[in-house]
């Protein structure tokens, strides 16, 4: 057939120059990809994590970079903007892997953009890693992918932990009721999944009266918030955004709720939150991937790494993002080669152990996703912050119920 | 009982600042069938405003209201000025080329909020944000009793406005049937002017409002833009009223379904934008106009 | 004229078909890009421009085939056999709606598509059989760039050839009359809502097309990317800059919508001033060029002519 055959010399054509081109590429320094949200929706946070990749990369080179073949080679770091739109993250990622010959990718930040982003790898067996997506559908799909970022069902879990903790301690009495509230997104999905399965696992201690979703940046959560009333629950379990938890918990407060236990999942120690909802903030406990309260002296030695090159403290996503090309690196020594093969399974059996992020050691689980612990941090009046999980880290106890 | 009383006083409180949100883009329609997607815009810059004003200058926002009021009935008539006079057409049928003119126009005001204030999420905290008063056993927060408020007394006045001024019997007079208007003698360039003046002022007033309830980012205004549609449609945009009853059956529609169905709020927008769907093929003449049908056969 | 016309056409296709011989991928990924909007925008011309029916929502028509082409796969039907019945359930929805819509006139119209577009993506994002707001993946299995870049270049060499002959025949001179004056139209016996019905059944399984091509490139597909408020505008927004109304305009108002997009990201200075850009576009053509690119080309054309003096037909302006 005419077409075919048309097709084929295409292909034929096509594969010659494309190998033609890669057999000249030489390695003489390590090429890393990474494409990030520098600007649009995103950017807010895929600055920050910019800013984070880009001190680690020059932390190494200006140690003299990785030894890789016996040499120390410098990294050179390609970094892209993909305007926080999944479609364009994926081809630049595709571009960097065939055009640019990147020996491993830095995933972006944001679960729509990775999950994009992450079918890639697969394609061209070159290793990828994330610091920016707790998502966990989008592990476990490919050998090729990897994440620093605990599942947040994890998030949801640990909560639940620190709450039965404090039945134990008898600050809580059992039986108590859930009204859970989540983000019609994936994050809020893997929320709601982390918390219905503990409480499956614990019929005697926690049962959930409301399990409901919304749409992301609601104009009203006045009638949500009247079923919340209605439902009567002893404890408040919301995944939420900044907006809307900053909507939602104002609301709340007005409507004069009361609940033993408020949290609203990842956040609650936003400054943002706090400047727009004032005392009401007070004994909201979040959980998050990290915090600098964390008492390890690598963390301190971060903080004050951070400080002085930027002249604030580090944030959550700072510290993930620094230690995602830091695993990166760690893998590529390890390997003592350039070749994916090498890389990937470095990266499989890695245990990174002077980690700053929760529990000390950094290592990924069979699905290629990190299963760290998280942290859990709990509001105090007067703009006080305190770590209160897990219990070996913590700066102060915690409080519950809250008082009325 | 309680939670019937919470939910009528909730979609009373709702109602109000639809109202005013929807009646910025009433007015632009009645008077030059132009469908003013710049609206959300403004509501987002009436919003950023508002905020500026008390950050910087400790104005009380509601206080400052009454400048954002003012300032934007100019910047309508400014932007009328520039752009609206080619915009202004007769028949019956809007144009297409306006309604992307202005949505031209959004995109510039956001990026212009991008660029002022950065894509950070704002919010405003006054000394009575959190607190809330009881009426009938049912908490309610200030702020939206404030907003209720204001709600009113600009709608009055805009009420006062039309029925008693001359510039309003023109407005309403244009509404109602353009070339008649004309005929009798009622300047069609100062009388649009006024009508843009008027429905940015009112978008500005309404995202004023709106940054005492919420916190906000230079994308904020879309929804509240698709929700002002549902309500001129249903309500008409012959009067004040027409709007306040438009807006008084969403914000029923909304509580009722969230205190009383088992719908999903997050499933609440679809039945919003079903709802708009319904009216405009049903009755597109808004429910005022299925009223006075129901009079007039009565009569005979 | 004509002949170069035609010439120039088919020069373009056959560059865009060789392209892979000797551009590099990022470049392809690009001109893919580029057909994609050629796709879109040329059908959406086609009841926009052509009938003058201005719809905010097609993003619905591109998510029915993306979702189409991908509950199909994972069900084990071969991807490329899903395209048709994408293609067939979006004109049918696009029947359901148009029924009741048609009835609507003008900006009525417009909100009408508008307030359907976000009901449905509210939905899709709450229903797990879409699989909810996180979306869904393909299967895994062959990934052929090249395919994929053919099929999307060839679909939308097609479009383009589908939208000239419409102009042409008979059907699209009801369309432009329908545009003139509707009620002049049906006085003249052409029955506007089946012609209307008609072109937004052909655009909206052109639109289908295009998406199952989008969901077997990206091979991940989710509400907020194919359900978007912003790709219905921007679907409106290139046949506009374009030119409606015209083969060559949608073409155009693609290419200029895709470059930007390149040229900004590439300039930092610019990078957050996209919106500026895009919104000051639109007040300057719509103030002063409704007719886009087109309608300036001929007005430059016609003072060529006349500041050469040249007795050449000046093309119809209308």
């Amino acid at each position: 057939m005419h077409a075919r055959s048309w097709r084929l010399l295409f292909h034929a054509a096509f594969v010659f120059v494309f190998a033609a081109i890669s057999m000249h590429a030489q390695d003489s320094e390590i090429r890393i990809g990474a494409v990030l949200p520098v600007t649009g929706k995103e950017s807010k946070i895929g600055g920050a994590y910019k800013a984070a990749t880009e001190l680690a990369v020059k932390e190494v080179n200006d140690a003299g970079g990785l030894l890789v073949h016996g040499k120390k080679m410098k990294v050179d770091l390609r970094l892209l903007d993909d305007t926080s739109d999944a479609s364009k993250s994926a081809q630049l990622v595709e571009q960097l892997i065939v055009q640019q010959k990147v020996h491993a990718v830095i995933g972006g930040y944001g679960s729509q953009l990775v999950q994009a982003q992450s079918v890639v790898p697969e394609r061209y067996g070159i290793p990828f890693i994330s610091g920016g997506a707790g998502a966990s559908s989008i592990y476990g799909r490919s050998k090729w992918v990897f994440g620093t970022l605990s599942p947040v069902e994890n998030l949801a879990g640990t909560q639940m932990d620190f709450l039965l903790d404090l039945v134990k301690q008898r600050k809580l009495k059992a039986p108590l009721k859930i009204s859970l509230l989540r983000e019609n997104t994936e994050h809020g999905k893997d929320f709601q999944k982390g918390v219905r399965d503990f409480v499956n696992a614990h019929p005697k201690q926690f049962s959930i009266v409301l399990d409901e979703s919304f749409e992301l940046y609601a104009p009203d959560f006045r009638p949500l918030l009247m079923r919340v009333e209605a439902a009567k629950g002893d404890l408040f379990m919301c995944d939420a955004h900044l907006e809307d938890y900053i909507a939602m918990h104002r609301t709340y407060t007005q409507m004069g709720l009361y609940h033993q236990m408020v949290t609203y999942g990842a956040r609650g120690a936003d400054e943002a939150g706090r400047k727009a909802l004032g005392a009401a903030t007070d004994y909201i406990f979040a959980s998050g991937w990290w915090s600098d309260l964390l008492p390890y002296p690598q963390v301190k030695a971060f903080n004050a790494k951070w400080k002085a090159a930027t002249g604030n403290n580090p944030q959550w996503y700072h510290a993930c993002a620094y230690e995602t090309v830091r695993a990166l690196f760690a893998a590529i020594q390890k390997a003592g080669s350039l070749q994916p093969d090498a890389i990937r399974n470095a990266l499989a059996r890695l245990e990174l152990k002077d980690s700053i992020l929760p529990g000390g050691v950094l290592k990924f689980s069979k699905t290629g996703e990190a299963t760290l612990p998280f942290v859990v941090t709990q509001n105090k009046p007067e703009g006080k912050l305190d770590l209160v999980w897990p219990k070996a880290a913590k700066t102060g106890n915690p409080v519950a119920p809250i008082p009325r | 009982m309680q939670q019937l009383v919470s939910v009528v006083l909730s979609a009373l409180l709702a109602a109000g600042l639809y109202a005013t949100m929807a009646y910025g883009l009433a007015v632009i329609y009645g008077v030059m069938r132009i469908i003013n997607l710049a609206h959300a815009g403004f509501m987002m810059l009436g919003a950023y405003i508002t905020f500026t004003l008390f950050s910087r200058f400790s104005l009380d926002p509601f206080i400052g209201l009454v400048v954002v009021g003012p300032l934007f009935f100019f910047f309508g008539v400014v932007l009328y000025r520039a752009v609206g006079k080619s915009m202004a057409r007769s028949g019956a049928t809007p144009s297409i080329e306006s309604l992307l003119l202005l949505f031209g126009v959004w995109l510039v005001l956001q990026n212009l909020a991008y660029v002022i204030w950065t894509g950070d999420t704002q919010s405003i905290l006054t000394w009575y944000t959190m607190k809330s008063i009881e009426i009938f056993g049912v908490h309610v927060g200030v702020p939206s009793v404030f907003v209720f408020l204001a709600s009113a007394t600009s709608l009055i006045f805009l009420n006062v406005l039309l029925k008693r001024t001359y510039l309003g019997k023109a407005i309403r007079a244009v509404t109602q049937n353009r070339d008649a208007a004309l005929l009798s003698g009622v300047d069609a360039d100062r009388i649009s002017a006024t009508a843009f003046g008027l429905g940015t002022a009112f978008a500005g007033i309404a995202g004023g409002m709106l940054s005492t309830l919420m916190a906000f980012t230079p994308d904020f205004g879309r929804s509240f833009l698709l929700k002002s549609f549902c309500i001129i449609v249903l309500g008409g945009m012959e009067s004040v009223t027409g709007v306040a009853l438009g807006a008084l059956v969403l914000a029923v529609l909304e509580n009722v379904l969230g205190a009383y169905t088992p719908v999903p709020t997050s499933l609440q927008d679809a039945v919003s934008f079903a709802l708009l769907f319904v009216a405009l093929v049903a009755f597109p003449q808004g429910l005022p106009a299925l009223f006075t049908r129901f009079e007039r056969k009565a009569i005979r | 004229m004509k002949v170069l016309r035609v010439s120039l056409w088919a020069a373009a296709a056959i560059f865009a078909l060789a392209a892979p011989l000797f551009l590099d991928r990022g470049t392809l990924n690009d001109l893919w890009n580029l057909a994609f909007a050629v796709i879109l925008a040329s059908a959406w011309n086609l009841l926009g421009g052509f009938a003058g029916q201005v719809s905010l929502g097609y993003s619905v028509f591109l998510g029915i085939g993306a979702y189409t082409t991908v509950l199909l796969s994972l069900r084990g039907v071969d991807p490329f056999l899903t395209l048709p019945l994408g293609a067939i359930i979006a004109a049918a929805f696009s029947f359901i709606i148009g029924l009741p819509a048609f009835r609507l006139r003008g900006p009525y119209f417009t909100i009408a598509t508008i307030g359907v577009a976000e009901a449905v993506r509210v939905c899709a994002s709450s229903v797990s059989f879409t699989g909810g707001s996180s979306g869904l993946r393909m299967p895994a299995g062959s990934f052929d760039f090249n395919l994929n870049y053919f099929s999307m270049v060839v679909l939308a060499i097609l479009v383009v050839a589908l939208a000239a002959y419409i102009k042409r025949s008979a059907f699209g001179r009801a369309l432009a009359a329908i545009k003139q004056d509707i009620d002049a139209a049906e006085a003249l016996g052409v029955n506007a809502t089946r012609f209307k019905l008609a072109a937004h059944a052909l655009s909206a399984a052109v639109v289908a097309l295009a998406g199952s091509l989008y969901a077997i490139n990206f091979q991940y597909i989710a509400p907020g990317s194919v359900f978007d408020f912003r790709l219905s505008l921007s679907i409106v927004l290139m046949p506009i800059l374009g030119g409606v109304g015209t083969v060559i305009g949608p073409v155009l108002g693609a290419i200029i919508f895709s470059t930007l997009q390149i040229k900004l990201l590439s300039i930092p200075a610019l990078r957050d001033s996209f919106l500026f850009i895009y919104g000051g576009l639109l007040i300057l053509v719509m103030l002063y060029e409704p007719a886009g690119l087109v309608g300036v080309g001929r007005r430059l054309a016609a003072l060529a002519a006349s500041a050469f003096g040249t007795n050449r037909r000046i093309p119809d302006a209308g």
